[in-house]
C-alpha cells in the first residue's frame, strides 16, 4: 500500500472515530479532543525530528513541555508591582551574580592547566558563589512570597497577549536545550536518554519550588486568552443572532418561552463549540506551519546530510560533517517545537499547574505517538498523536465498558469483579505498552513508514 | 459539515438538561477517583448518592436525582475538563458535585462550569484562592476556606499553649496554601515557626525530611498533608527515628487509617476537621448508617452529602432542572430565612419547597454560604484518645 | 565530651544509617543496571518497574503465606517468600526476553531500539503491577520492628539524641553483603560466570570459544531477576511498596549504574553509596548538628542546609552530570565485567 492511500486511510479513520464521538457523546467533547490531538501533533512533531531526523533519544519532552507552560505564565499575567518592589532587585543581582560566577568558572577551566590547582578554584569558585548567591537570593525570595500568599507572592509576568508566549515557550525550550545538548550531546547515544530524563525531573521540581518565579504549586490560573470568552459572546447579539438563524428550521418548532428556552440553550451550548473552534483554528495553523517546514526541511540537501549522519554517523563524519554540531542543531530544533506545543496546551487549560506534569503523560505517551506513526515520517508522526490520544481519551469509558461486560457473569458483589472493575483503568498504560511493542516489532517503520527518495533497486 | 455539528448540538440539547422529560435528572460527580486522594472519594461518592437516594422519587413531581461519576484525578486538569466537558455535554447533568482538589476545581470551573452555566458545589477544594475566581455566581462550596482552617489551627495551639512548632506540608495547592494561613495567623498570635517545609507525595522515604525538621528545634510537628500520602510517611519516620512525638493535624490527615496504621503513639496528637457536633452532625451519621454506607464519619463526607442535597432543593425551589434557575436558588435554599432542615430531613423539605414555603437548609455541616457562595465554616478541635478521635469542642 | 557523643548520635541516627540502607538498596538495583549493560548491552528502563513486579509477587505470596499462618518468628515473612519471588520474576523476565529483546539482538539493531523496546516494556510491567496490586500503598513488614528504640537509647545512655536501628536496615544490609558476595563469587569462579564475563568482554571471541550465547543470555536474566527482586524487596521492607516510587527509583539507579562505571560490578556498588549519601548529606540541616559541636556564641541561627530538602532527587543527577562531565567512564573504568 503507497504511503498516500495509508495517510488517506489512517486521518478518515480518525475523522470518522471523531464523527463518531460528536455524534453519540457530543461534539463539544470531539472537539476537545481534537484540540488536544493537534497540540499532541506538534509535540510529536518535535519528538520526529530529534528521533526520526537524527536518531536523538530524548526522555526528557515533559520538562520541555513544562518551559512552554512557564513561558506562558511569564509572558501573558499582569506584572506585580508590590512583589518586584519587594525582591525583584534582589532577583536581578542574583541572576547576575550566578552569570559572573559561571564566567568565572569557565575562564579558569579555560586558562588554568589541569591540576589540583584548578581543581581547587573550580571548587573555590563554585562554593563560594554558591553560598554568596543565596545571601542575595534567599530574602529576596522570601520577600516576594511573603506579598499577598494566597493570591499572588510571585513576580507575576510581562502582561503581554499570550499568544506571543508560544514563539517565547519555544525559546526557552530551545535555550536549555542547548544547555543540556552541550553537556551530553558529545556522550555515548544513551547517556543522553538518562540525562534528559533527570534534567526534566529537575525542571518540574524548580517550577514547584520556585514560588517567586510561578508560584509553585500553588498554581497560575485564569490565565489570558487569545480567543473570546464563551460568556461574552453569550451575550453578543450578534452571535445570538446568527445561532437564531443557523438553526432556525429547529426552532421553528418552538414557540414563546419553549422558544426563548431553546434557543438560549443552543447559544451556550453553541458559544462552547465556537471558542473550542478558534483554538482548534490557532492551533492547526502552527501545526500546519510546523509540518511544512519540517517537510522542506528533510528533503533540502540539509535535511539529506541529517539523514545521512543518522545512518552512519562514521562515514558521514568522513565526509567531513560535523556531528556533534548538527546533533546539537537537532535537538535544539526539536525541543523548541515541544516547547511550543507546551505554552499551547498551558494556553488552552488556562492555567499552569506543575504537579500536572507526569513523565508518563507528557514524555512516553508522545513517544508512543511518534513510534506508532512513523518515525522519520512528519506525517506520521502527526497522524500518530491523533490516533493515540485518541485511544488514550476514549480508553477510559471504553475500558469501563469492557470490563462491565467481561465480568457480567459474576456474581454481584464479588471481591474479583470489584477489584476488576476498579483496575480497569490501568489497563490503559498495558494497552500503550503492547501497541507501542508490537509496531515496533513487526512494523518498525510504523503506519507511515519513511520515505526515502532513492530509486529502490529491486533484487 | 457545520451545519450537522450544531444539527447534533441541539439534539444533545433536547435530550440533554433543559428538554429532559423523563423520570430521572443527572446530576454530575467528579471526584479524584484515582490518584493522590483516591482513598477518600469512594465514600464522598456515596455519601452524596446518599442524598440522591433519600429524594427518590419526590424531586419536581416525582422526579429522580441519579448521580454520573467521572474521574477528576485530582491533578490532571486536562483530564479533568475532559471528564467535565463529557458530563456536561454529553450526559447533560444538571448540576455538578465537585470537584474535589482545588487546582482542578479551578479548570473545571474556569473552562466548563462557569462558560455552560453549570452550578458547581464542591466539598472539599480548601484553597483561598477559589474566593476570588470570577464564578459568575455558579460556584459553590460546602467546606471552609484553608484561610479559616489556618485561623482555627493557630487559636488552637494558643489556648494549648503552644508557642514553637516545625510545619510539614504535601507540596500542592492545599498543603502549601493552608501552611502559608496558619503561619500568618501563628505569628500573628505571637508563635514561632521553626521551619516550614514541604513534602511530595508518594515517595517511599521521609528521613532526609524529617531530619531537617527535627534540626530546627520545635517539640511540635504539624502536618498539612493526606492520610495515605506522604503524611504518613513523615510521620512514620519521625515516630521511629524519634524526631517528633507530638503532632498537629490538619484536615486531610484525620482518618482512622492513620491511628491503625500506626497505633498507640498518636495517643495526644491534636488535629481539627471541617464540621460541627451539631444535630446534623450525628443525624448525618444515623443516616448514613440506615442507608448502608461503609462509613458514616469519613473526611468531607458531611460535605459531599450537603452539597448534593444543596442542588436538589435548589432545583426543587425553582420548579424546574433548567441549569440557570438551579444557580439562581442555592442561596435561597442554604441561608435564612425559612425551615432549620437536617439530613434525613430532605423529603419534608422538597414538600415545604414544593408548596412554596421557605428552608434553611442546615444539612449535616451546618451550612450557612457566605455571600461569595462558600461556608462559614465550623471546626471540630480533635484529640486521640484511646486510639479514637475524639472531639473537644467546636470552634 | 556529652555534646560531642550526641552531635555523633544525631549524625548517626539521621545520615548514616538510612544512608547506610538506602545505599545498599541502591546498589542492588544498580548492579542489576549494569550487569544487564554490561551482557546485553542496553540501559534497561524498565527495571524499576522490575523491581515493582518483583515485589509484588513477593508481598502476594507474603499475603498467602499469612494467611495460612507460616511466619518466619522475628524477621519479616517475605525473606521466606523470596526464593518464589525470584523465581516468578526470572521467568516472567526471560518470558519479556523471547517476546521483545531476543528480536532486536538477532537483526543486531543499534542498541538505543533495546532501550526503546525496555520502555515498552516498562509501560506493560507498570498495567501489569497496577492491574494486579493496584496503585496504592502496601506494607507488608512483620516481625520485629525494631532492634533499637530511639527512647530506649536515650534512656539507656542518658544522652539527648536517639539512635533507632530498624531491623530491616540491618537486613537490608546484611542480605546486600551477602548477595554481593555470591553474585561475585559467581562471576569470578564458576564456569558459567566466568564465561559471562568473557561475552561480556569480547562478544566474538566468547563465541569463537565455544560460549553459547543463549545460556549466558538465560543466566543474565536470572541473575538481574534475583537483583531486582531483592533490592526491592528490601527496599519495600524498609519503606513501602508502591508501584509508583519503584518508577521513580529508576533516576538514582541510573545515576549510581554511570557514576560507577557502566557494566563494572563494583562500581555499581560504590555509586549506589555515592549517590545515597549525598542525597542524605547535602539535604541534611546540620544546626542542631554544629550547635553540639560548637560552642555556644558560634551556634548558627540558621538551618545550615545546603540544598532544601524539595531537591533532594536533584542531587543523585547533579552528581551525574559532574561525572560525566569530569570523567565519563565514571569513578572506576566502565564497561568490563
Amino acid at each position: 500500500m503507497s504511503n498516500s492511500l495509508r495517510a488517506l486511510l489512517g486521518f478518515g479513520t480518525f475523522a470518522i472515530l471523531l464523527y463518531l464521538v460528536g455524534e453519540y457523546q457530543s461534539w463539544n467533547v470531539a472537539l476537545a479532543i481534537l484540540n488536544l490531538c493537534i497540540i499532541s501533533g506538534v509535540m510529536a512533531l518535535g519528538v520526529n525530528i530529534q528521533w526520526g531526523y537524527a536518531g536523538l533519544f530524548n526522555v526528557g519532552i515533559m520538562g520541555f513541555a513544562a518551559l512552554g507552560g512557564v513561558a506562558a505564565v511569564l509572558v501573558s499575567q499582569p506584572v506585580i508591582e508590590a512583589a518586584w518592589a519587594a525582591g525583584g532587585s534582589g532577583v536581578l543581582i542574583s541572576g547576575v551574580m550566578l552569570l559572573i560566577v559561571i564566567g568565572l568558572g569557565f575562564f579558569t577551566a579555560k586558562r588554568l592547566q589541569a591540576g589540583w590547582f584548578r581543581t581547587l578554584s573550580m571548587v573555590v569558585i563554585i562554593l563560594g558563589g554558591y553560598f554568596a548567591i543565596r545571601q542575595v537570593y534567599d530574602p529576596a525570595v522570601l520577600a516576594i512570597e511573603a506579598d499577598n500568599p494566597a493570591k499572588s507572592g510571585y513576580l507575576g509576568g510581562l502582561g503581554m497577549p499570550i499568544i506571543l508566549s508560544w514563539i517565547v515557550g519555544g525559546l526557552f525550550a530551545a535555550g536549555v536545550a542547548w544547555i543540556i545538548g552541550k553537556i551530553s550531546l558529545g556522550l555515548r547515544s544513551d547517556y543522553l536518554a538518562i540525562a534528559t530524563l533527570g534534567i526534566s525531573e529537575i525542571l518540574i521540581a524548580m517550577m514547584k519550588n520556585e514560588d517567586w518565579l510561578t508560584r509553585g504549586v500553588k498554581n497560575v490560573t485564569g490565565l489570558s486568552r487569545p480567543v473570546p470568552y464563551e460568556l461574552a459572546i453569550q451575550d453578543n447579539p450578534r452571535f445570538i443572532e446568527w445561532v437564531e438563524w443557523f438553526n432556525s428550521s429547529q426552532l421553528a418548532g418552538f414557540t414563546g418561552e419553549a422558544k426563548v428556552a431553546a434557543l438560549r440553550s443552543l447559544v451556550v451550548e453553541g458559544s462552547s463549540i465556537f471558542v473550542k473552534l478558534c483554538y482548534a483554528g490557532l492551533f492547526l495553523s502552527v501545526l500546519v506551519i510546523v509540518l511544512i517546514l519540517c517537510v522542506t526541511a528533510l528533503a533540502s540537501p540539509w535535511g539529506r546530510m541529517v539523514r545521512a549522519i543518522r545512518d552512519n554517523e562514521v562515514s558521514a563524519a568522513a565526509m567531513g560533517k560535523n556531528i556533534t554540531r548538527r546533533h546539537l542543531q537537532i535537538f535544539v530544533l526539536g525541543s523548541a517545537v515541544v516547547g511550543i506545543a507546551g505554552a499551547m496546551l498551558t494556553t488552552l487549560d488556562g492555567q499552569f499547574t506543575p504537579s500536572t506534569y507526569q513523565p508518563l503523560r507528557y514524555t512516553f505517551l508522545i513517544w508512543v505517538m511518534v513510534i506508532v506513526g512513523g518515525s522519520g515520517n512528519n506525517l506520521g508522526s502527526v497522524l500518530g498523536a491523533f490516533l493515540i490520544w485518541f485511544i488514550w481519551i476514549e480508553a477510559e469509558p471504553a475500558g469501563n465498558w469492557l470490563m462491565q461486560y467481561a465480568t457480567q457473569w459474576m456474581e454481584e458483589g464479588s471481591g474479583l469483579k470489584r477489584h476488576l472493575l476498579d483496575s480497569a483503568q490501568h489497563m490503559r498504560l498495558f494497552i500503550m505498552g503492547v501497541v507501542m511493542l508490537t509496531v515496533m516489532r513487526f512494523s518498525p517503520g510504523g503506519i507511515l513508514p519513511e520515505r526515502t527518495n532513492t530509486t529502490t533497486i529491486k533484487a | 459539515m457545520k451545519k450537522l455539528l450544531l444539527a447534533s448540538t441541539i439534539l444533545a440539547g433536547l435530550t440533554g438538561a433543559a428538554f429532559a422529560d423523563g423520570h430521572e435528572v443527572k446530576m454530575g460527580v467528579i471526584l479524584g477517583f484515582t490518584g493522590p486522594i483516591e482513598s477518600l472519594t469512594p465514600d464522598m461518592a456515596a455519601a452524596a448518592e446518599l442524598a440522591m437516594k433519600e429524594t427518590a422519587g419526590k424531586v419536581l413531581d416525582g422526579k429522580t436525582v441519579v448521580s454520573v461519576r467521572a474521574d477528576s484525578t485530582c491533578t490532571d486538569a486536562a483530564a479533568a475538563t475532559a471528564a467535565a466537558e463529557r458530563l456536561i455535554t454529553a450526559e447533560g447533568v444538571v448540576g455538578i458535585m465537585g470537584a474535589d482538589c482545588s487546582g482542578v476545581t479551578t479548570a473545571i470551573a474556569n473552562n466548563v462550569g462557569v462558560p455552560n452555566g453549570v452550578t458547581m458545589v464542591s466539598p472539599s477544594a480548601t484553597s483561598p484562592a477559589l474566593t476570588t475566581i470570577e464564578d459568575k455566581g455558579f460556584f459553590f462550596r460546602t467546606a471552609p476556606s484553608d484561610a479559616r482552617q489556618g485561623q482555627v489551627l493557630a487559636d488552637v495551639l494558643k489556648d494549648k499553649g503552644i508557642t514553637k512548632v516545625a510545619v510539614t506540608y504535601t507540596n500542592n495547592d492545599y498543603g502549601k496554601g493552608l501552611a502559608e494561613a496558619f503561619g500568618a495567623a501563628f505569628k500573628a498570635t505571637g508563635g514561632e515557626i521553626a521551619i516550614s517545609a514541604a513534602h511530595e507525595d508518594g515517595k517511599a522515604d521521609y528521613s532526609a525530611e524529617v531530619g531537617a525538621l527535627s534540626a530546627a528545634g520545635a517539640e511540635h510537628l504539624a502536618v498539612f498533608g493526606y492520610v495515605d500520602q506522604g503524611g504518613k510517611g513523615i510521620i512514620q519516620t519521625s515516630l521511629d527515628t524519634g524526631a517528633f512525638d507530638k503532632f498537629i493535624l490538619a484536615d486531610g490527615m484525620i482518618g482512622e487509617s492513620l491511628i491503625k496504621n500506626i497505633g498507640k503513639d498518636l495517643e495526644g496528637t491534636i488535629g481539627t476537621l471541617p464540621g460541627s457536633e451539631s444535630d446534623g452532625a450525628a443525624k448525618f451519621k444515623e443516616v448514613a448508617t440506615a442507608g448502608g454506607l461503609a462509613k458514616n464519619d469519613g473526611p468531607f463526607m458531611p460535605e459531599s452529602y450537603d452539597a448534593a442535597a444543596l442542588m436538589i432543593l435548589a432545583m426543587e425551589a425553582a420548579k424546574s432542572t433548567d441549569r440557570a434557575a438551579i444557580q439562581s436558588k442555592m442561596m435561597d435554599v442554604a441561608n435564612a430565612p425559612g425551615e432549620k432542615i437536617l439530613p434525613g430531613e430532605l423529603a419534608k423539605a422538597l414538600e415545604i419547597l414544593k408548596s412554596g414555603g421557605q428552608v434553611d437548609y442546615e444539612g449535616a455541616s451546618n451550612v450557612t454560604m457566605t455571600e461569595v457562595g462558600e461556608a462559614a465554616g465550623s471546626y471540630k478541635e480533635l484529640v486521640v484518645k484511646d486510639g479514637k478521635f475524639e472531639t473537644v469542642k467546636v470552634r | 565530651m556529652i555534646d560531642f557523643l550526641n552531635a555523633l548520635t544525631l549524625f548517626a541516627n539521621f545520615v548514616l544509617i538510612p544512608g547506610l540502607a538506602y545505599g545498599s538498596q541502591l546498589a542492588l538495583g544498580a548492579l542489576g543496571i549494569t550487569l544487564l549493560y554490561g551482557i546485553l548491552r542496553f540501559g534497561n528502563f524498565a527495571h524499576g518497574d522490575t523491581m515493582a513486579f518483583g515485589t509484588m509477587t513477593v508481598v502476594l505470596i507474603t499475603w498467602y503465606f499469612q494467611s495460612i499462618g507460616i511466619s518466619f518468628g522475628p524477621l519479616p515473612t517475605a525473606l521466606l517468600a523470596l526464593p518464589f519471588g525470584i523465581a516468578l520474576t526470572a521467568l516472567f523476565l526471560i518470558l519479556s526476553d523471547k517476546l521483545v529483546y531476543k528480536h532486536y539482538r538477532e537483526v543486531k539493531a543499534p542498541p538505543i531500539r533495546m532501550v526503546m523496546a525496555s520502555v515498552g516494556v516498562m509501560f506493560v510491567m507498570n498495567g501489569v503491577v497496577r492491574f494486579i496490586i493496584g496503585p496504592n500503598d502496601q506494607n507488608f513488614m512483620d516481625g520485629e520492628r525494631f532492634i533499637m528504640k530511639a527512647r530506649a537509647f536515650k534512656n539507656a545512655t542518658g544522652l539527648n539524641e536517639g539512635l533507632a536501628i530498624k531491623s530491616s536496615q540491618l537486613l537490608t544490609v546484611v542480605i546486600a553483603i551477602v548477595l554481593v558476595s555470591a553474585l561475585f563469587w559467581f562471576l569470578n569462579k564458576t564456569r558459567t560466570g566466568k564465561s559471562m564475563r568473557a561475552f561480556s568482554d569480547n562478544e566474538d571471541l566468547a563465541l569463537l570459544s565455544g560460549i553459547s550465547p543463549q545460556r549466558v543470555v538465560l543466566v543474565t536474566w536470572i541473575l538481574v531477576g534475583a537483583l531486582a527482586t531483592v533490592a526491592g524487596v528490601l527496599y519495600g521492607l524498609d519503606k513501602s511498596f508502591k508501584p509508583f516510587t519503584y518508577f521513580q527509583l529508576l533516576l538514582p539507579m541510573f545515576a549510581a549504574a554511570i557514576v560507577g562505571g557502566v557494566g563494572h560490578p563494583v562500581g555499581a556498588i560504590l555509586g549506589g553509596f555515592v549517590v545515597a549519601f549525598s542525597e542524605v548529606t547535602v539535604t541534611y540541616a546540620y544546626k542542631k548538628f554544629l550547635t553540639y559541636l560548637l560552642p555556644t556564641e558560634y551556634a548558627p541561627d540558621g538551618l545550615m542546609q545546603l540544598l532544601s530538602t524539595d531537591y533532594k532527587f536533584a542531587v543523585s543527577f547533579i552528581i551525574l552530570v559532574v561525572v560525566l562531565l569530569v570523567k565519563p567512564t565514571g569513578l572506576l573504568k566502565g564497561k568490563v565485567i
